[in-house]
């Protein structure tokens, strides 16, 4: 950011008076307004988007009367959170139950800082980014252990009590499915990553196809995923045939909103992570995002990006509407037992691969026999 | 549990997982396959038999009583008085539509096939008493008021036709008595 | 587990699930007492729903009282209708012609397919899986529309009287019978790929409350729980009435298919496959159905003869029983009703002891339990 602001100060002189750190505060600022303004209209859209596609699935229409098709229907959801009365149970603790939205919501939405929209879109390009994912995410727990708790509610309890069981066992598998692309890529950086799967005709790069264990990771990085951010089949703790609501039963207007804007936020990380990991992130086909004109660049690399996470929330969403839900223990035994010993054999077996084949994917050495 | 079985269960889960997942995509990508029926535009065909709100042709009414007695929640009340011409006359009919449990038993029994059902279904009201029908649009005691009168007048006319007819036959009687 | 003299106290939390909770269908309320998330005891508790109609019974007459079957088991109206005319039907000693008893079978049978899918339908919702309760819906409308069509009513049908049915079929009913039936049938298979034979479903119910035949029948379980447990007891079958004896159809039992004989997952199954049977009754009543008046002629002051009668016929949540006696007036003098769900509360303590939370919702959709019928 320091350097982005000094760049700017150089570019428009009538900045040269004003103090370097200001700049830099001020572009801080606007990058996180920007950023929330995105996640903000991403959980709108995609709530409208959530319930269209439950409606086609479903055989009916889904949400039409609200706008042309139904498009304004999530600013009138919006609109009903916020003016709702607010809440807070007799013998709740009050405190707690206020601060907990915050938690869910902020460690969503802290997310948002390292996902690489484009070549040079990227707020902030850590060079731990997806370890800061996983760290700031499991802001979470708080957040809904704390809700679960002062709500003073049993099924509330009974939902936090689920969500931190299960967020913390899928934390495990989730970061073993992402170490390939990170061993891949040699950087924890979301760029490096990216960039790491450049070329080859921008498909055949992506770590998707790097080698069989890469491909399998994907696979076991999206239903892990799926898990630790509460995504039916995985949605124990708020499973409303069980637990009426889980750990938000107690919660109305925009404090449950917040609640709702996280699960969208979630949603949307997880994509993210996935398109930026394993799914060559924005990288262009047939280009290079990287040598383009900047603006060109970045536009293009933003739109592929988008695309490519945006299809991995449809699926998602498509799975949501598909599956039953699991048993609590059912869902532990499928951590424990089956995703982490699969992720850490994965991962043997990735590493195995770019120590014998000297970090060459299969596409790559199918590219060097024709030269 | 065995390696084979482990694995097996992975795989079924994959298959079995994709195979609904063909089935919800079908429906999603099919726009044939919706249902929805938008209701205040669009509405479906009420069939002949339709059991709506009752309605009573109290034209045809013989203020009969059957469909009081037959009904299991007593939601219909009616008062009739007897007209001039020996007729029950109503003075008035009503029906509780907020209890009516629309069983259709008292269109059955109807002998003069007064009292049916509409088609009619939507109403809202807020207030309990604008769920009872008034089928007679005049006060009952209006009614039995005017059929008493209605009888009175009969029957005065009928003493006074009595009074002719006796004065007549006296009449008679004396022109015979003077022939004899 | 020993208990180590330092660990921490630990107390039993005691949950109320219900009367108002998502998938306890309707108004029952069961307490849990849990351990985390093990139950220890669930004890039902009932009568949130009482409306009292057995003595309502006792105070209209027995033609009047056909309308307030309908609110004995909403989901199969049809059926307590039908159970209701035969009763009284068999304490008075009436013929009723062939016409009607073909009806009555249809309306029986297509209800029974609309009630199991309401079963199914509530039952993955309750697991989890909402998109197929939508699709069960769905269908349940197109035979709501056949009901509509023959009675004028989509939910409380008051269709069958003492001595036949209200009315005959109308121009066409029987086409679009046959109609649904044609549609219908596949969709059972897709049920089966969508959710039945899912690994996590199966996960879920398979192994779960299992109650053993001997069980089962001690404790007086009919129906589709009678049969999960793999006891063949069809009251169409064994205790024939009606014109059931001319249709050829199998009586649907479970068989340990993913697991234990007489889990969740069997009852569930029993289900779905005793909507392919109806089907195949439907069809053959629909080929075979004689023309004739669909109502015997019965005085309109009804008053049947002194004496007792007690009939029970297979409804789609079990033996619905109807015992009567009859002081010879136009009321019945007492009147108690048998019904299937009622009687699976009694076990319901037994069989969820230790299971989880999410276990007690599938145990109370496998028994596909109904509040009225349970409450009356």
């Amino acid at each position: 950011m320091e350097q982005a602001a000094l760049a700017l100060m150089n570019a428009f002189p009538p900045l040269a008076g004003v103090p370097p750190w200001a700049v830099t505060l001020l572009l801080i600022v606007a990058a996180a307004v920007v950023i929330l303004v995105f996640a903000l209209t991403f959980e709108g859209v995609g709530s409208l988007v959530l319930r269209k596609v439950a409606g086609d699935i479903q055989a009916r229409i889904g949400p039409n009367r609200v706008g042309p098709n139904g498009i304004l229907q999530f600013l009138a959801d919006g609109v009903k959170l916020v003016l709702k009365e607010d809440i807070i149970p007799a013998n709740a603790d009050r405190l707690l139950f206020k601060l907990a939205p915050y938690f869910v919501f902020v460690g969503s939405f802290a997310a948002f800082v390292v996902v690489p929209f484009g070549v040079g879109l990227i707020a902030a390009d850590l060079n731990v980014g997806i370890y800061y994912v996983m760290a700031v995410t499991s802001l979470v727990v708080v957040g809904v252990l704390l809700a679960g708790w002062a709500s003073n509610n049993k099924w509330a309890l009974l939902g936090g009590m689920r969500a931190a069981a299960q967020i913390v066992s899928y934390e495990v598998p989730v970061g073993m499915a992402l170490i390939p692309a990170v061993l891949v890529a040699g950087s924890l950086s979301l760029q490096d990553i990216v960039r790491s799967q450049e070329g080859l005709l921008g498909i055949f790069g992506w770590n998707l196809f790097h080698n069989p264990f890469t491909f399998f990771s994907f696979f076991l990085y999206f239903t892990a995923a799926q898990a630790e951010t509460n995504q039916t089949p995985f949605d124990l703790p708020e499973a409303e045939s069980e637990l009426v609501s889980g750990y938000n039963v107690e919660y109305s207007g925009i404090r449950f909103g917040l609640f709702f804007l996280a699960e969208f936020g979630d949603m949307f990380i997880v994509a993210a992570l996935a398109t930026a990991c394993f799914l060559g992130g924005w990288n262009v086909p047939f280009l290079h995002a990287g040598t383009l004109p900047w603006i060109w660049g970045n536009l293009l690399s933003l739109g592929v990006f988008l695309a490519k996470a945006f299809t991995m929330v449809l699926v998602m969403m498509w799975v949501r509407w598909t599956l039953p839900r699991l048993r609590v223990d059912q869902l532990m035994r499928m951590s424990w037992k089956y995703l982490v010993p699969l992720t850490f054999v994965n991962l043997l077996g990735v590493s195995l691969w770019l120590l014998v084949f000297k970090g060459k994917g299969i596409p790559g050495m199918i590219a060097s026999l024709f030269g | 549990m065995g390696l084979k079985a482990y694995i097996d269960d992975i795989v079924q889960a994959v298959v079995t997982t994709a195979k609904g997942m063909r089935i919800t995509a079908r429906y999603g990508a099919d726009p044939k396959e919706e249902v929805t029926l938008q209701y205040p535009e669009e509405r479906w065909e009420l069939p002949e038999r339709y059991r709506g709100f009752l309605h009573n042709d109290v034209k045809k009414c013989t203020a009969c009583t059957m469909c009081v007695k037959v009904c299991p929640v007593d939601c219909i009340s009616l008062e009739s008085v007897r007209g001039a011409d020996k007729k029950m006359v109503l003075a008035s009919y009503d029906i509780n539509i907020g209890r009516c449990m629309y069983c259709g038993l008292c269109v059955e029994v109807c002998p003069v096939k007064s009292l049916k059902h509409t088609a009619g279904y939507e109403m809202a009201s807020t207030e309990r008493g604008e769920l009872i029908l008034h089928f007679i649009g005049e006060d009952a005691a209006e009614v039995k008021a005017r059929v008493a009168r209605q009888v009175a007048e009969a029957a005065a006319k009928a003493a006074e036709a009595a009074k002719v007819a006796e004065a007549a036959k006296v009449a008679e009687a004396a022109k015979g008595e003077t022939k004899e | 587990m020993t208990a180590r003299p330092d660990a921490l106290p630990t107390q039993e939390m005691t949950i109320n699930m219900g009367p108002q909770h998502p998938s306890t269908h309707g108004v029952l309320r069961v307490i849990l007492t849990t351990d985390g998330e093990v139950v220890t005891r669930a004890v039902p508790d009932i009568g949130y729903l009482h409306r009292a109609l057995e003595k309502i019974g006792e105070r209209v007459t027995y033609a009047q009282y056909m309308p307030f079957t309908d609110r004995l088991d909403y989901l199969a109206s049809m059926n307590c209708n039908c159970a209701w005319a035969w009763a009284v039907e068999k304490l008075a000693g009436i013929e009723v012609p062939e016409r009607a008893e073909y009806l009555r079978v249809i309306v029986c049978e297509l209800n029974r397919i609309s009630s199991h899918l309401i079963a199914f339908g509530s039952y993955t919702a309750d697991m989890g899986a909402f998109t197929p309760f939508l699709y069960a819906i769905r269908e349940r409308e197109r035979v709501n529309d056949l009901f509509e069509m023959i009675c004028g009513s989509r939910l409380t049908y008051n269709y069958a009287r003492i001595g036949g049915v209200s009315g005959d079929a109308p121009p066409g009913f029987l086409e679009k019978t046959k109609e649904f039936l044609d549609y219908f049938e596949p969709k059972i298979d897709e049920y089966n790929n969508l959710i039945s034979y899912n690994k996590i479903f199966v996960h879920r119910l398979a192994n779960v409350a299992v109650v053993p035949a001997s069980e089962a029948v001690a404790y007086g379980l009919t129906g589709p729980s009678l049969r999960g447990s793999g006891v063949p007891f069809d009251l169409r079958k064994d205790e024939p009435y009606s014109v059931y004896p001319k249709f050829d159809f199998k009586v649907c039992v479970g068989a340990g298919e993913r697991g234990t004989t007489g889990d969740c997952f069997d009852r569930y199954m029993v289900r779905i496959n005793e909507m392919r049977e109806s089907v195949k009754i439907l069809r053959q009543a629909v080929a075979q159905i004689p023309d004739g008046p669909v109502l015997a002629k019965v005085p309109r002051v009804f008053k049947p003869p002194v004496g007792e009668s007690y009939f029970r016929s297979e409804c789609p949540r079990g033996e619905t029983g109807i015992y009567l006696i009859s002081d010879g007036s136009v009321n019945p003098f007492r009147l108690k009703i048998r019904t299937g769900s009622f009687v699976t509360m009694n076990i319901f303590e037994k069989i969820t002891r230790g299971l989880m939370i999410a276990d007690i919702v599938a145990v109370i959709g496998s028994f596909d339990i109904i509040l009225p019928e349970i409450d009356r």
